[in-house]
């Protein structure tokens, strides 16, 4: 582990859980996923992140403090969900942290939910879910399961760090991009996302009071979206669009 | 022949110092931190964005519950579009756990600088998803200023 950062565990972690990820992107689909999943599937907190890398900030909750990096989990599911934006700087020792602690805990496979920006968003009612995977096996294994696998391009920010140290340390891993929103929050695409998850990994969570509150989660994720903005900014998140130079 | 009126180098350091000024506050505008509501009006700042193409502006603004017959964009002379929308219910502080704020918000407001010059009297807009589009033509040429 880092000394940089650190994970602290409440309670015994269960081993060979599913490792789930979702931090602040474009249309904040990630974490909107994560916080429906959390109340829908009653997941508790387990452990938390500590580190000097993230902002003087705690997030208040009936009047105690948490650290705005949680992991929630059961007995099948771990899920690590960030409540602010994380700095553009920190964003690789706490990918890697997260991914070895994950190691530890023998997680199966680690999946990194996110969200793919699309200019023409509005007029797109059946939100596509794309997907890239850490090997060849487990590419295989969503392409089988209908995912549109992300065959060329750039992926920037936490799921690119996710992917790139799982790939390197031989985890099983993958990033799914539901079409979003760049700028605003997107609790449709989460939906689609999560509907997705389900078919890879048995995960079923009901998505219809995400899809029944959109309307509040978008009034409420503003703030985050904002901050967010400001980060995806630093990190240089629109050379997503950027079409690749080809090296063989 | 016109007689062009000498300016001194004073009324010239003015000028420099007002348009100076008049940065600072753009500036200040643009990067100081303040919240996305404000109490005494009642109204939630909506997110929005700016794309500039070679032919228009398009102003895009989030506006969640608003009511689509209440949704108005105003220009504010040649630079500045205020949108304003109703929403269909109240929101409240406590309706997000926040219990050490009071106040409840009925309104959607915001202003937007459009940084090119455009039509604003051929201005289109169109609601979908909650999310306003606004398209503006752009003027092409400079805007010069007349002593």
């Amino acid at each position: 582990m880092s000394e940089e950062v650190k994970i602290i565990e409440k309670k015994e972690i269960p081993l060979g859980a599913t490792m789930l990820y979702g931090f602040p992107d474009v249309g904040l689909v990630g974490v909107i996923a994560a916080s429906h999943m959390i109340s829908e599937l009653s997941l508790t907190e387990v452990a938390y992140l500590d580190s000097k890398l993230l902002p003087p900030l705690i997030v208040l909750h009936e009047g105690l403090p948490h650290s705005p990096i949680r992991i929630f989990g059961d007995h099948d599911v771990l899920l690590a969900v960030s409540e602010t934006a994380v700095p553009a700087d920190a964003i690789q020792p706490i990918m890697r942290t997260l991914v070895d602690w994950g190691r530890s805990k023998n997680a199966k496979m680690m999946i990194s939910m996110s969200g793919i920006p699309v200019e023409n968003r509005q007029d797109i009612d059946e939100l596509k879910v794309f997907g890239a995977a850490s090997n060849p096996d487990v590419l295989k294994m969503i392409q089988d399961k209908g995912i549109e696998i992300l065959k060329e391009g750039y992926m920037v920010g936490p799921q690119a760090i996710i992917m790139h140290y799982c790939a390197k340390m031989g985890v099983p891993a993958i990033t799914l991009l539901a079409q979003c929103f760049y700028n605003y929050p997107d609790p449709e695409a989460a939906a689609a996302m999560l509907k997705e998850l389900a078919g890879i990994t048995g995960i079923k969570v009901d998505v219809s009071t995400l899809l029944e509150k959109g309307e509040e989660i978008r009034l409420r994720a503003r703030d985050v979206m904002k901050r967010t903005q400001q980060e995806l900014t630093k990190m240089k998140k629109t050379q997503e669009y950027d079409i690749p130079l080809y090296v063989s | 022949m016109s007689t062009r009126k000498r300016r001194s180098i004073f009324d010239i350091i003015d000028e420099y110092f007002e348009s100076l000024d008049e940065w600072t506050e753009r500036f200040r505008g643009a990067t100081i931190e303040k919240p996305s509501w404000n109490q005494k009006t009642c109204t939630i700042e909506p997110l929005r964005d700016i794309l500039v193409t070679p032919e228009e502006v398009i102003v895009t603004a989030d506006l969640p519950y608003a009511e689509e017959s209440t949704v108005k964009v105003r220009p504010l002379g040649e630079e500045t579009l205020e949108i304003t929308a109703k929403m269909r219910r109240k929101v409240r502080f406590a309706d997000f756990g926040i219990t050490h704020q009071k106040g409840e918000f009925q309104k959607l407001h915001c202003q937007t600088r459009i940084p090119v010059l455009v039509d604003m009297e051929r201005m289109e807009l169109r609601l979908k998803r909650g999310i306003l589009e606004i398209h503006l033509p752009r003027k092409h040429g400079y805007r010069i200023p007349v002593e």
